[in-house]
């Protein structure tokens, strides 16, 4: 009890000490390689089949759909798995530790885009695949930490899945 | 009253008198700025009466600024997109809506953890990044 309510009055001061950092509307170098990891271009295909063989993927996959709208090309998609390791449950357990992760809830978000939004001289049936996965840790003593993952082998995975689903080889952009 | 309760009590007791006195504040937004003012620095428009241009474009910016989308909704011109940090949740809200036949007007509006954004810096860096996407010059709106 004495725990919770010390970390619950540290979290109320920590949380308005936090400031919104200075760059957060600004594209950084970092930004421009995550989107680079991101996104593959699909050539020969149309729109509507892209998004449909995305949406089979990401099903494959175990996420549930959680929004869509196809006209602008946007799937969104989340699944709750487990995120615990041997060490943090034993930590939890015996240590009384709550810091160690307890669950997660995975979430993506897929965009698909006309070349041709970007570059006029594309073909038509040329489209940008862009996808980004987030997940939210929970932990043990029920506090929360966000991150966007930005492990490469995660996006290779998709987009090999993907590729294989609608028979075309994706091109680095 | 038991000991451990007395932490509770005096945590209570800073708060809950500024609830009822600060709920209009929370609840509208409340602060020295005038809703001409905010209006001002969260809108932008744009030579383009191309709604799905516009957006795709807004998309694209918020993704490039580590946002992950979380709704887009082409009829009601609309898209929410969340940014999480080590410690921190960036949530926007931007909207898209024909002005005239040959305009288009977007407004965002941001959330930094519990508070608004009032930085009319952080909506200038935004549109900044969302004009380079679209390949065009806004002026500011409204």
């Amino acid at each position: 009890m004495k725990t919770i309510l010390v970390a619950m009055s540290t979290a109320l001061v920590l949380g308005a000490c936090v400031r919104m950092p200075r760059d957060a509307f600004v594209v950084t170098p970092e930004e421009l390689a995550q989107r680079e990891m991101e996104t593959r271009r699909y050539d020969g295909i149309k729109e509507g089949e892209l998004l449909v063989a995305s949406e089979e993927v990401l099903q494959d996959l175990g996420f549930n759909l959680e929004n869509s709208d196809t006209k602008l090309g946007v799937l969104t998609a989340s699944k709750q798995r487990s995120a615990t390791s041997t060490g943090g449950i034993l930590a939890a357990m015996f240590l009384g530790w709550g810091g160690a992760s307890k669950d997660q809830v995975i979430r993506v978000c897929l965009v698909v885009r006309p070349v041709q939004a970007t570059s006029g001289s594309a073909p038509a049936e040329s489209h940008f695949v862009r996808i980004t996965f987030q997940r939210i840790v929970r932990r043990f003593d029920n506090s929360h930490v966000g991150q966007t993952l930005n492990k490469e082998e995660l996006y290779e995975i998709f987009f090999a899945k993907l590729s294989k689903s609608v028979f075309i080889e994706a091109q680095r952009i | 009253m038991k000991r451990e309760l007395i932490p509770v009590t005096v945590l209570a007791a800073c708060l809950l008198p500024g609830c009822a006195e600060h709920l209009n504040q929370r609840m509208f937004d409340e602060n020295e700025q005038t809703q001409l003012e905010k209006r001002s620095y969260e809108s932008r428009i744009f030579d383009t009466a191309d709604k799905e241009k516009v957006m795709r474009g807004v998309i694209s910016t918020l993704q490039d600024l580590s946002f992950v989308v979380e709704r887009a909704d082409f009829f009601l011109g609309t898209v929410s997109a969340t940014r999480l940090g080590r410690n921190y949740q960036l949530r926007m809200t931007v909207s898209v809506r024909p002005k005239g036949s040959t305009q288009t007007i977007v407004r965002a509006n941001a959330q930094f953890n519990v508070q608004p954004v009032e930085d009319p810096k952080a909506y200038q860096d935004f549109f900044s990044s969302l004009e380079k996407s679209l390949f065009l010059t806004a002026e500011v709106g409204e």
